[in-house]
């Protein structure tokens, strides 16, 4: 069958608008299917974002509103999908995309039905807190902006249809069954949360303070129910003590929840005790957990904080009960200390911790698409490849596959994107829609010709402000030719008047007054565009958003600032000029630095694309940390995976392999890089141009100076224990064997988790179990993180046998050489000493970063490192692959210590990244960029140092001398380095000091 | 002396005016009690009118149209007894129902208007006078009678009523009848919400106040408190205002 | 203890200042616009100009706009650290600490300037903060350190 260019997602929150953008900008056709009435998913929900408190709306929306907008992205919401059938390469599915009711191409989303609508039905978004109208949207910024009718709460009364002045609300609507031709299919269903309910341990839905913790999200979110004050539902006061319990259906063997863990609990409640401290002073937060798993980049320094500023106490307890206290609605918690005391306390709310659980629907989607689940009924995924489901040509992303967090579900995403490249890029760019355009008409030098479109909105603005009056008013303003007033301007007949207008009154500026730019700006200057303005010659002057809505109650003086907006924006108008997009043409070449897992995966995926890859390692052979691997803590063979990765790298022709290599310099920017590098062992130097950089230069292992290492033999390396299981038998007369976690990691030196250990450590005991039984081991540690499915094998280990100890970090193992034994003193937190004498004690030694080496490449790069030496992304929640420098992006243990599965989605996730840009013959650049004024520039170098694109260079000019210069490619248009130019020579388009001083001025 | 009730009639003007004109010309005697309102159509008596009788002490209201099938405009009447069944239900919240009647009587039925005038001004007679009337009115029956009429005019409880015949005898926006039992649920309800939402409104009034304030003042569930303020909230009727200790006040806007 | 307090008395409506406010792209104006979408009231005292950034906002602008004859200024941009361009709020906040004191030095009253943060996801707040706003510069009464020129 032949390949189709098309890809469907199936799930559009931050995964699958992820991987939905990545392949639109990759030159595919794709298909976004929502079961719900608008995008985002969960995230949209949350308040604020670990470790950087983040505010989720402000760094999701921006993206949700590109996938709504792109041209290539084809989205339908309130969807069901039907039938599958094909295979890799040509699906077909049939999808049911129920009615709205409301035609969603005429709705405005200016929610009058909403607040009409005499039947109130709970607000789901706010998780059951508020209620809402049967007549609804998810959440104020959705996307799209369209309302639903939910016909479970209906009565059919007709008043949104008789106050609807859009004309879309249609009952008549009726369900449509589409047939979608697709090559490849990304489901990224998300997960529901654990509902509490069935077990009714913890009193959830009895006592009104129980609330869980997404219900908690919308408590803490400043758009959520209480406008982001921490109130109790029981009577609305502010609980100052607040229960976090941990682990609430999760890691849990009775039969309620589910056993495995749910990777995110442990942040989320952090970042919730925090936020929720935050917002009130006077809460003071307590969290009930069992292990503390903040096993992800910077997240133990996130704990510390959490602990050390906002005063958050942790208990080491499983709480099993909480009673109500009737007269006050307080819980009254009992548990048990570490130290084995039984103690009782009363709070004023609390917050399960709930987990993740597979989608609802998991199991009908893996009939549907024939994949195949997982014990737990999440998809089952390849051994090491994450995104790779049971059947060829579909993929898997997020926490379908298994429970994790933002960042990781990105990654995720582009790392599917990634391989359905591999699967289609012959049939890129075959279904892609692009326009063809009149050309623009020269204005420059024309007198200014403006007309002004103002929109009544229905009653929205029409209601409030005296739209004639302020049509009337901007008619008067010097060089508005035209003023024209409509009850819908973003309609679809009122864009063809506008373009008609334009030719008839031959405008050279247009602005329309009406909703906010930021939804609204795109679509007319997609308008304009097509009369053959150039698109920057618009303007609009926001008198809904912020003006009628805002000022209800006082037309009159919102008609005044009506006026006064459009005056402005005439002020400015006058001042704009064509701004030209510039385009850069692209090397399809990559270049990836570092040949272990990550950097050969990477460059594959690139050469299995017909990409030029130069492949550059330091060392003399390929292969990087992995080398030391034998096994995956769920049993994949690592050396076979090397074994592989290296031939076909070595094999393949698109890859240029140089070992023993040193980078000598990099040069260039997005799309134009030239590398040299000096190679072999003749130091032989080479040269290359390419479009795309990867940074996989991965990480190293600690060398312990505690513990006696190096000093007695029989002290050794979790690596090298795994090497003596697998290929000697020198464990057949060791007698006991102790195990030291956390050896350079969570200490000053290393604040960080190296999150593998854990994993390594339980590896070894298991296979050590296995060849010999009797043999004891005892694992001392600070907090067990075997996070996701990798807690079964933690449980496994204990059924074997081995002994797990809790040590402090403030009071760690002693270790006392005798003879031949070595003897291990540990005091556990019940404060009790315990001897241990072993033969043989196994350090987990963490992951370190070298400064040096780094810096080196970064400098090249002008990308930064964080405190740990670790490469920081441009975004540690929504782009955790690519730096702030276009056209760079980084995979691997170069980014912070992770598990071989994680390294290589990261290294598909760059690639799928890398190809947005060389997938393209010529990348645009936005026209909105600083530019210098030469004559006024003198050369301080102060903007260099406020931009955070590394975007300015100082240059030797023929005619200026020393001056900075700006490079449009990499200029992404903020305005720091004008903003602090003492010379006032930086300026930037599209908000050039003149136009803000028009619009500053009171006159016309 | 004994009571002599105030009674406030609503008469249609094609049925029961002319019926009491008939017991007029017919020289039929019956109690003074009741002071007539002349209305075109018993539809016309806003749910309003009848709570603020009440609230300005009158002892009863009666409304009167014509029999079901009569009504001079068709269906008038039928509205009308909607209307007055919300009506009831709203006052019963305040323990006021027994004070307002509805019955048809027809142009040739002089006899029969006198009758039920007659029945009225006895029942009322037994219940006694009004709490609302005379020099001390009971302040807190008033509050809530203030409640009642703000609810009864709000565009949510005259949507329901005014659409209720439609979609539940006729057929609603979707070709179906909406099932009565269901309806009346869901109208039970918004009566109970937007009595208990006026009665907070009008608590706040003069003074701001937290929810377990509204709670013990008005004797409603706390977290029902709340979840009112949140809807009120988005009705821009009220807001936050300062934070007591740990109690938050609300205003009314 | 008892919460009740009697109502603020509505500030008195004989004049109102006019405050021009610089808002960024990413948060302050997307907040603005919750604040609308939401419907939540607040003065009608300013006047938006959208800018990328708060770090595009040149210390100049601000002054042209007091001799132009604003009553008021207020910048608005991301809260630290959430900046869609990284590290432009904290040039601008740098730069924002010298011009205070730089125009207290000129004579131009605190609060008639004011920097401030908002989130996409803070109407309300955004709503508040003009509320206060408007309440400083009203009291400092219009600005007359500079004619008029309109």
């Amino acid at each position: 069958m032949e390949k189709v260019g098309a890809v469907m997602i199936v799930g559009a929150g931050i995964g699958g608008s992820q991987a939905a953008l990545d392949l639109a900008d990759s030159g595919y056709k794709v298909y976004l299917i929502e079961s719900t009435t608008s995008i985002g998913g969960v995230m949209a929900q949350l308040d604020k974002t670990f470790p950087t408190n983040d505010c989720a709306m402000c760094i999701v929306s921006p993206k949700l509103v590109e996938t709504g907008r792109h041209q290539n992205i084809d989205l339908s919401i309130n969807c069901r999908i039907l039938d599958v059938s094909g295979e890799a390469g040509n699906f077909t599915i049939k999808v049911l995309k129920k009615t709205l009711y409301i035609n969603p191409d005429i709705c405005t989303g200016c929610g009058v039905c909403g607040r009409e609508c005499p039947v109130e039905a709970i607000d789901l978004f706010n998780e059951g807190l508020a209620k809402y109208a049967a007549t609804s949207v998810k959440y104020p910024q959705a996307v799209p902006l369209v309302y639903a009718i939910n016909r479970d709460y209906c009565v059919g009364c007709g008043i949104c249809l008789a106050v609807c002045k859009a004309k879309a609300v249609e009952y008549e609507r009726e369900d449509e069954e589409v047939d979608i031709n697709v090559g490849a299919i990304i489901l990224a269903p998300g997960f529901d949360e654990y509902i509490p309910k069935a077990a009714n341990l913890y009193g959830y839905g009895k006592y009104k303070n129980v609330v869980t913790s997404i219900e908690f999200e919308r408590i803490l979110s400043a758009s959520g129910p209480y406008a982001g004050r921490v109130l109790r539902p029981s009577d609305g006061d502010i609980p100052e003590k607040v229960a976090f319990l941990q682990c609430i259906g999760s890691r849990d063997y009775s039969g309620n929840g589910q056993p495995y863990c749910s990777s995110v609990c442990c942040m989320y409640t952090a970042k919730e005790a925090v936020i929720a401290h935050e917002h009130m002073h006077q809460i003071k937060p307590t969290i009930f957990s069992m292990d503390i798993r903040a096993y992800g980049k910077d997240f133990d320094k996130y704990i510390i904080r959490a602990q050390e500023e906002y005063g958050v106490q942790y208990i080491r307890s499983r709480i099993s009960s909480i009673k109500e206290v009737p007269e006050t609605k307080d819980l009254r918690i009992r548990y048990e200390t570490e130290d084995g005391k039984v103690m009782e306390e009363d709070f004023h709310m609390v917050v399960l911790a709930v987990g993740l659980n597979p989608p609802n629907d998991a199991k009908y989607l893996a009939e549907k698409f024939g994949v195949e689940l997982n014990e737990f009924g999440f998809a089952k995924t390849d051994k090491f490849n994450p995104v790779q489901t049971s059947k060829p040509g579909i993929y898997a992303c997020g926490a379908f596959s298994s429970p994790k967090d933002i960042p990781d579900t990105v990654t995720q995403a582009s790392a599917a994107a990634g391989c359905v490249n591999q699967l289609l890029y012959e049939k890129r760019g075959t279904l892609i829609t692009e326009k063809t355009l009149p050309p623009e008409i020269f204005v420059n030098g024309q007198p200014p010709r403006i007309g002004v479109f103002i929109c009544h909105c229905g009653i929205n603005i029409g209601g409030f402000v005296d739209v004639p009056e302020v049509t009337r008013y901007a008619g008067t303003l010097p060089n508005v030719v035209l003023t024209d007033r409509n009850l819908y301007t973003c309609s679809a007949d009122t864009q063809t008047i506008i373009k008609d207008k334009i030719k008839e009154y031959h405008l050279n500026r247009v602005i329309v007054a009406s909703c906010t730019p930021r939804t609204h700006e795109p679509l007319f200057q997609e308008t304009i565009r097509e009369a053959g303005l150039n698109r920057y010659l618009f303007q609009m002057a926001n008198i809904r958003d912020q003006c009628s809505w805002v000022h209800m109650n006082e037309p009159e003086k919102a008609t005044e600032k009506a006026k006064d907006l459009v005056r402005m924006a005439v002020n400015k108008a006058r001042e704009i000029e064509p701004i030209e997009r510039i385009r850069l043409p692209v090397t399809p070449k990559a270049l990836v630095v570092g040949g272990g897992i990550s950097g050969m995966v990477a460059a594959l995926n690139f050469a299995s694309q017909e990409y030029e890859t130069f492949l550059v390692e330091k060392q003399e052979e390929l292969g990087g940390f992995a080398r030391n691997i034998y096994h995956t803590l769920e049993g994949g063979n690592v050396q076979e995976l090397l074994a592989d990765l290296i031939n076909k790298v070595k094999s393949n022709k698109s890859i240029h392999t140089y070992t023993d290599a040193e980078i000598e310099n990099i040069d260039g920017y997005i799309g134009n890089f030239k590398t040299s590098i000096i190679h072999g062992k003749n130091k032989e130097r080479v040269e290359f141009d390419h479009g795309v950089v990867i940074v996989a230069t991965g990480a190293k292992e600690y060398q312990p100076k505690e513990y006696l290492f190096g000093q007695n033999e029989n002290v050794i390396l979790q690596s090298e224990f795994e090497k003596m299981i697998n290929s000697t038998d020198k464990l057949k007369n060791k007698k006991s064997i102790v195990m030291i976690q956390c050896v350079g990691s969570r200490n000053e030196e290393h604040p960080y988790c190296s999150k593998m250990c854990c994993a390594e450590a339980i590896k070894n005991a298991l296979l050590t179990k296995e060849k010999n039984p009797d043999l004891e081991i005892t694992v001392l540690f600070r907090d067990i993180r075997t996070y996701g499915f990798k807690e079964k094998y933690y449980r496994k280990a204990r059924e074997a046998g081995v002994i797990f100890l809790r040590y402090d970090e403030d009071n760690p193992p002693k270790i006392v050489s005798e003879d031949s034994i070595l003897k291990v003193e540990v005091s556990t937190p019940r404060k009790e000493i315990i001897n241990i004498n072993s033969d043989l004690l196994v350090l987990s030694a963490g992951i370190y970063s070298d400064r040096e080496e780094n810096e080196e490449l970064a400098k090249m790069l002008k990308v930064p490192l964080n405190d740990d030496n670790f490469f920081l992304e441009a975004h540690v929640k929504l782009r955790p692959v690519d730096f702030a420098t276009e056209g760079v992006f980084v995979a691997g243990l170069a980014h912070c210590p992770k598990t071989i599965e994680d390294s290589i989605s990261q290294a598909n996730a760059a690639v799928s990244r890398a190809c947005t840009i060389l997938s393209k013959e010529e990348i645009e650049a936005e026209g909105k960029t600083a530019m210098i004024i030469p004559e006024r520039c003198i050369g301080c170098g102060m903007c260099i140092e406020n931009c955070a694109y590394n975007a300015i260079e100082l240059i030797d000019d023929r005619r200026f001398g020393r001056i900075a210069q700006i490079n449009q490619a990499l200029c992404k248009g903020c305005g720091a380095c004008s903003g602090n130019c003492r010379c006032a020579a930086i300026d930037v388009l599209g908000f050039t000091g003149e136009q803000v001083f028009a619009m500053i001025t009171g006159r016309c | 002396m004994s009571f002599e009730p105030k009674i406030l009639g609503f008469l249609c003007n094609w049925c029961s005016y002319a019926g009491a004109d008939l017991a007029g010309v017919s020289r039929i005697q019956y109690p003074p009690n009741m002071r007539v309102i002349r209305v075109m159509c018993s539809g016309r008596v806003d749910p309003k009118f009848i709570i603020q009788a009440l609230e300005l002490g009158l002892d009863g209201v009666f409304v009167m149209g014509c029999h079901p099938g009569d009504c001079h405009y068709l269906d008038g009447n039928y509205e009308a007894e909607k209307k007055f069944e919300m009506t009831k239900k709203f006052l019963s919240l305040a323990g006021l129902e027994d004070r307002i009647r509805l019955d048809w009587v027809s142009a040739s039925e002089g006899k029969r208007y006198s009758e039920v005038v007659t029945k009225f001004v006895n029942d009322i007679k037994e219940l006694g006078p009004s709490p609302l009337n005379g020099e001390e009115p009971d302040e807190e029956l008033l509050e809530n009678v203030r409640a009642i009429k703000a609810a009864v005019s709000s565009e949510r409880m005259r949507a329901l009523v005014g659409r209720e015949r439609k979609i539940t005898e006729e057929e609603n926006v979707y070709g179906e009848k909406f099932p009565e039992e269901k309806f009346n649920e869901l109208m039970d309800l918004a009566i109970k919400e937007e009595y208990e939402r006026h009665r907070i409104l009008l608590a706040l009034e003069k003074y701001s106040k937290s929810v377990k304030d509204l709670a013990k003042e008005l004797d409603i569930d706390p977290s029902l408190v709340l979840e009112h303020m949140l809807v009120l909230k988005s009705r821009s009727q009220v807001d936050f205002g300062e934070i007591i200790g740990n109690t938050p006040v609300f205003i009314r806007l | 203890m008892t919460t009740q307090t009697k109502q603020e008395e509505s500030l008195n409506d004989e004049w109102e200042p006019k405050i021009l406010a610089f808002l960024c792209n990413w948060c302050s104006y997307a907040g603005a616009d919750l604040a609308g979408v939401s419907r939540i009231q607040y003065p009608p005292t300013i006047r938006v100009v959208r800018v990328p950034c708060s770090g595009r906002v040149s210390p100049y602008f601000i002054i042209k706009s007091l001799m132009d004859g604003w009553d008021g200024v207020v910048v608005s941009g991301c809260h630290p650290g959430d900046c869609h361009y990284l590290t432009g709020n904290l040039v601008a906040r740098r730069r924002f600490a010298i011009l205070k004191e730089l125009l207290e030095f000129f004579g131009i009253e605190p609060g008639r300037v004011n920097f401030m943060w908002a989130s996409a996801a803070e109407g309300e707040r955004f709503a508040n903060l003009i509320k206060k706003a408007t309440k400083i510069v009203k009291k400092l009464g219009p600005n007359k350190k500079f004619e008029k020129k309109w």
